[in-house]
């Protein structure tokens, strides 16, 4: 092979290796650090292991708000099945009683406690996968 | 009728941006031509003022048979909030959006002179732009629509979260950033259609674009800031889809910014910079699209819909394929001539481009990720916090360890790298020494704050360094550059420092009694309830006593505004030069104590200092004379 095409060879091959490593451990950290979301039914089928981080959404069951000390106490509900989450520090501002609530944390033994609960400053917000009808 | 006239200016307008459009591209360029586009801007940017001004007029005067202004303004309001009111929301954002790319355009076209040989094209590429996105608001989103025959009596109001006057600016600001590189993305347009390689395209637009980036600089700290006490988020950044939306196109344009500095002394990197100037615009495009769509769930909730998705997505795509097809057309005319000679300024930048672009593809990453694998596997994810830091930490670092040794590069030339320059080494050595007295002071073995405190204080000895040699040995020194990198040092400090000392607690209080949390004392004093003219508030006092017996009050508050029944949480910080000390309160317990949340934020303020720093070396650049 001609020097002169071997080394631009040699330099394509290098650029090759650099991006598709970098672009391999950007992917590889992309996938350990995704936060799945669940709603309550679908929890209950899937088994999900104590370290890992997920998202729960649903609404806030009705009369189910306890407050003990700094921790708040609540059950989110998709009205087919149900998830007490523990969550210690100030629920947001629209978080309220039959209205819809995000939850980011740890599922253990069959309580969900909560890094981060978000309510939307949108009213009329509805958590995904949620088309639910209110009146039951 | 008078809202008649607004709306017939603005489609006028919309005829005439066209009218440029087709002069510029189908005739060839005379003087009379250029006179003629140049002129007929100006009047088409002129219709589309008075349009707006009439518009910010029916706000001021509470002109409620406009439906946009009877759902987003009330007689209420400060003349101020009625007209921050019209960027509130979609409608009149987007009118916003369009009058700041007409100014922009208007400026260029008084600024440059007419035989100037890009401009036509440059005017006539600004005009078609102007004509999609006008197209977008008359029909898709139009902020003239009338309720008739009878106006309501009153507005719905603003949304009390938004009556603050730092979103009353943020988002003003940050459109203008957004929208400026307009600029640079028509004279590179224009550039390839010229096809002539001599024509120095990229000095037309540097002041033009680091302008566009202060704003998008002093946008986003801005930002940052209200969403910190207004929103009560109690944090400077969170990886929202929509603070990634701002930031690529931030990173795109500050790799911009430094190729272009390349690309303006030679041959070198012009690729890169046309492929980065295509690249800020599509990203500030992208945004509008995120944030505007609703496709992705954000605490930004922006109408939801469907066909203005669409458009944009459509204009984005249109935009993209022409300029792509017109950079791969015109590729022989920007190849470089020769090699970057190594450890030249030049070669230092052009790795800097790789690591923006790194950085770059993986926020685009994280947040179309999503939208792809819920498209693919019926399941919602999210990207949080935890890839972010992953990321950017590594990159930025490194970024920031090249940025440290190319301070000693020189500009197309063969430095003979020496790692024991004296500079070099008397920042390595204060570095280290100041490390060790921090491990000391703060019995911490964090590896990550450590090594960004290391990174980011070579960064300032080194800066610290050249600024005293320009003193007193009177050697050269950019200003614009050292201020800028001076800026990014602390800002690695100020983040490190922020995360590794500050702590967040949910305490439970009673009335009258005193609870402890770190080095406070924190007293209840007293809690009442408040009535204002359109909210009713719960207002508690604190009296906090640090250790060494000063005592400051704060009062937290809850407010509810009787028109919309909405819970607003107004928070309470106590500023210091080094610690913001942050309360806001909860809900009442059975036991008749308070949920209050304490929050200790350190350095939070200089990771806000540290953007506006930025901000002002790019302002120094503006104004300074020499040529950079």
């Amino acid at each position: 092979m001609h020097p002169h095409r071997r080394k631009r060879l040699f330099n394509i091959i290098l650029v090759l290796l650099f991006s598709t490593s970098g672009i391999g451990l950007i992917l590889y950290s992309l996938n350990t650090n995704l936060d799945y979301f669940f709603t309550p039914t679908e929890l209950t089928n899937i088994n999900i292991p104590e370290d890992k981080r997920i998202k729960i959404g649903g609404m806030v069951l009705e009369n189910s708000v306890v407050r003990e000390q700094s921790k708040v106490i609540f059950t989110v509900t998709d009205y087919k099945n149900y998830i007490e989450v523990v969550y210690e520090g100030i629920v947001p501002d629209l978080f309220k009683e039959g209205s819809g609530v995000v939850a980011l944390g740890f599922m253990q033994n069959e309580t969900f406690y909560a890094q981060e609960v978000l309510a939307k400053h949108d009213e009329n917000y509805m958590p995904p996968n949620l088309s639910i009808n209110n009146d039951n | 009728m008078i809202i008649e006239i607004s709306h017939y200016l603005s489609i006028l307008a919309t005829g005439l941006f066209l009218l440029i459009g087709l002069i510029s591209f189908i005739t060839t360029d005379t003087k009379y031509t250029a006179k003629l586009i140049s002129k007929t801007f100006s009047h088409g940017f002129l219709l589309l003022l008075v349009s707006f001004i009439i518009y910010i007029w029916l706000a001021i005067t509470d002109n409620f048979s406009v439906q946009y202004i009877a759902n987003h303004s009330n007689t209420e309001l400060p003349v101020f909030y009625k007209i921050s009111s019209i960027w509130s929301a979609h409608e009149g954002s987007m009118f916003l959006w369009i009058i700041f790319i007409a100014l922009w355009g208007f400026i260029f076209n008084i600024n440059i002179k007419n035989d100037e040989v890009l401009k036509p094209k440059s005017i006539g590429v600004i005009s078609l732009i102007l004509v999609g996105f006008l197209l977008f608001l008359l029909l898709t989103s139009n902020p003239f629509e009338t309720i008739l025959p009878i106006a309501p009596l009153n507005g719905a109001d603003i949304n009390p979260v938004l009556q603050d006057p730092a979103l009353a600016i943020h988002p003003p600001t940050l459109y203008l950033g957004y929208v400026g590189f307009v600029i640079p993305f028509a004279c590179a347009i224009s550039f390839l259609i010229n096809g002539n390689p001599d024509v120095r395209w990229e000095k037309l637009v540097q002041k033009w674009s680091v302008l566009a980036w202060v704003f998008l600089t002093i946008g986003i700290t801005l930002g940052s800031w209200w969403a910190y006490y207004e929103l009560g988020w109690g944090g400077y950044w969170f990886w929202d889809p929509v603070e990634n939306v701002a930031l690529m196109p931030w990173l795109a344009a500050t790799a911009f910014l430094h190729s272009l500095s390349v690309s303006i002394k030679s041959s070198h990197l012009r690729v890169w910079t046309i492929l980065l100037s295509i690249s800020v615009f599509s990203l500030s495009l992208f945004g509008a699209f995120i944030v505007r769509s609703g496709i992705i769930d954000s605490v930004h909730s922006f109408a939801n819909d469907p066909d203005r998705g669409l458009y944009l997505l459509m204009f984005i795509g249109i935009i993209l394929i022409i300029s792509l097809s017109l950079f791969i057309l015109r590729f022989s005319i920007i190849r470089p001539i020769g090699n970057i000679k190594s450890f030249s300024k030049e070669s230092f930048i052009s790795i800097n481009n790789i690591f923006f672009g790194s950085l770059i593809f993986c926020v685009m990453l994280g947040v179309t990720y999503p939208l792809v694998y819920e498209y693919l596997f019926d399941q919602k994810i999210s990207v949080g916090a935890p890839f972010y830091n992953a990321i950017f930490i590594p990159i930025v670092l490194i970024a920031s360890l090249f940025l440290f040794f190319s301070v000693d590069s020189k500009w197309s030339r063969n430095l003979n790298f020496n790692f024991f320059r004296s500079p070099i080494i008397v920042s390595i050595i204060l570095s280290i020494a100041s490390i060790i007295l921090l491990i000391y002071f703060f019995q911490t073995n964090n590896f990550t704050f450590l090594i960004s405190v290391y990174v980011g204080l070579l960064i300032i000895f080194r800066y610290c360094i050249e600024i005293f040699n320009s003193f007193y040995f009177k050697k050269f020194i950019n200003p614009f550059s050292a201020i800028a990198h001076l800026a990014l040092g602390l800002l690695l400090l100020s983040i490190s420092f922020n995360s590794l000392l500050s702590t967040e607690r949910a305490l439970s209080i009673r009335l009258d009694s005193t609870e402890e949390y770190k080095d406070l004392k924190i007293y209840l004093k007293d809690i009442k309830v408040v009535k204002n003219s359109n909210h009713d508030s719960i207002k508690a006092l604190f009296f906090i006593e640090n250790s060494r017996g000063d005592i400051v009050e704060l009062s937290p508050e809850k407010r509810r505004y009787r028109t919309r029944g909405q819970i607003t949480t107004e928070t309470a910080i106590h500023i210091s030069p080094l610690r913001d000390i942050y309360i806001t309160i909860g809900d009442q317990l059975d036991n008749g104590n308070w949920v209050v949340n304490v929050q200790l934020n350190y350095f939070i303020r200089w990771i806000w200092f540290s953007g506006c720093l930025m901000a002002i070396a790019g302002i120094v650049l503006i104004f300074s004379k020499r040529k950079v």
